[in-house]
């Protein structure tokens, strides 16, 4: 029989405009290469409507594996996302199921280091829990969740551990928590950006205004 | 002056006991000289971050949804005390809690700069508002306690909080433990 994954994506761009959904798909790729049906659902989407909602629930119930992918928002999970978690796990506490699906989360952030994700994917980590899911990894990626060769591999590697139903390898870690460029060259290439597009904006003149500074 | 107390009630709309607390949080600092303010984020017409960074390099310090999180995030930097009360899910905020947070990215910079040895924004204010975590957890539950900790913890550094403390709820705790608590993390936050 088909192996069905679902990819939830929990960015506020979307799963076609986010760095998530991207990174993501690169998993879905290789898994509809594998034999695999997948089905992708935006977070932000769903949790607006009651009809979205429900095709979550049903499409969560289906999936032999959720693959969650979101950016790193203040250190946890942007809202809409959090409140999808919420609905699936009242969803799947109200109604039992033996089917047991596995769950695997991609987190990125805007910082050079991939441990800031630390933190949130603990957090996910307890929803899988809670919500009776079996948790096999998490991959957390800094830099914006930029793809490098090494980062390809070891999503290759999460691929196989997912199609081999496996735990992910501790290689994957290995392979992604190294922080892509030492941190002063990233403070210093990410501050040239942001003047950059500031510039670009015409904004620069004005980019450390501080509109609610205390009366 | 009076110091500024904001508090966050992350509690959803039917979560009673979240709301009742920030009436005590709010009771117990009027009693202790400060200037409360209870925001109930559910009843607040916030819409979710867009993630569009707008607020950094198109309207400078300022997010472009022009609605309740806004002021939100104005009264955070204006206050010299935050107390982000929240019932505890998953380890982490409420939505309700949360949705507010994401909106308050305008409060950074969106310049770098490595805060014992990890890279972070850099501060858009002179000032920053100390920082108190109230989670109500539905039980006793150790990881939940340790990762709500945790969170607000690193949240004080993003924020850059010059003090962070934490306390935690039972909801099964009765009301006069409750309180004591209550007062306990008011006290080691306004200390």
């Amino acid at each position: 029989m088909t192996e069905h994954v679902l990819l939830l994506v929990g960015s506020p761009k979307g799963p076609d405009r986010s760095q998530s959904g991207r990174l993501g798909r690169i998993v879905t790729d290789d898994l509809e290469q594998r034999g695999w049906s997948s089905k992708t659902i935006h977070l932000h989407e769903a949790v607006q409507t009651r009809e979205g909602t429900d095709d979550l629930l049903q499409a969560v119930d289906r999936a032999d594996i959720v693959l969650f992918a979101a950016p790193l928002y203040v250190d946890s999970l942007p809202a809409p996302a959090i409140r999808a978690l919420q609905r699936i796990a009242e969803d799947r506490a109200a109604q039992p199921s033996t089917k047991v699906p596995r769950f695997v989360s991609i987190m990125n952030c805007g910082f050079v280091e991939p441990a800031q994700n630390d933190t949130c994917q603990r957090i996910l980590q307890q929803f899988a829990q809670k919500a009776c899911f079996e948790w096999i990894g998490g991959i957390s990626l800094g830099s914006g969740g930029r793809v490098t060769r090494r980062i390809r591999q070891a999503f290759g590697l999460l691929s196989e551990a997912v199609h081999e139903e496996i735990l992910v390898p501790e290689a994957v870690e290995t392979m992604t928590r190294k922080p892509l460029l030492p941190s002063r060259i990233y403070v210093i290439g990410g501050n040239l950006m942001w003047k950059r597009i500031a510039r670009k904006n015409e904004v620069l003149g004005r980019i450390r205004t501080a509109p609610y500074r205390r009366p | 002056m009076e110091k500024e107390i904001l508090v966050l009630d992350g509690g959803a709309k039917s979560d009673a006991l979240t709301h009742q607390v920030g009436e005590t949080l709010v009771r117990l600092a009027k009693g202790r000289g400060f200037s409360p303010t209870l925001l109930r984020l559910d009843e607040l017409d916030i819409a979710p971050c867009l993630g569009c960074f707008s607020c950094w390099i198109k309207t400078p310090g300022l997010c472009v949804i022009d609605d309740a999180g806004r002021d939100v995030a104005r009264r955070i930097v204006q206050s010299d005390v935050v107390v982000f009360l929240s019932p505890v899910v998953f380890g982490g905020y409420s939505p309700e809690l949360k949705k507010a947070l994401d909106r308050a990215i305008p409060l950074l910079s969106p310049f770098f700069r490595r805060i014992k040895g990890e890279v972070h924004h850099v501060k858009r204010y002179t000032h920053y508002p100390r920082l108190v975590g109230l989670g109500i957890l539905s039980g006793h539950d150790e990881v939940e306690e340790e990762l709500f900790e945790a969170l607000i913890r690193r949240n004080a550094i993003n924020l850059h909080a010059p003090k962070v403390s934490v306390g935690l709820l039972s909801a099964r705790d009765d009301e006069e433990t409750r309180d004591r608590r209550i007062e306990w993390v008011l006290a080691e936050g306004l200390s």
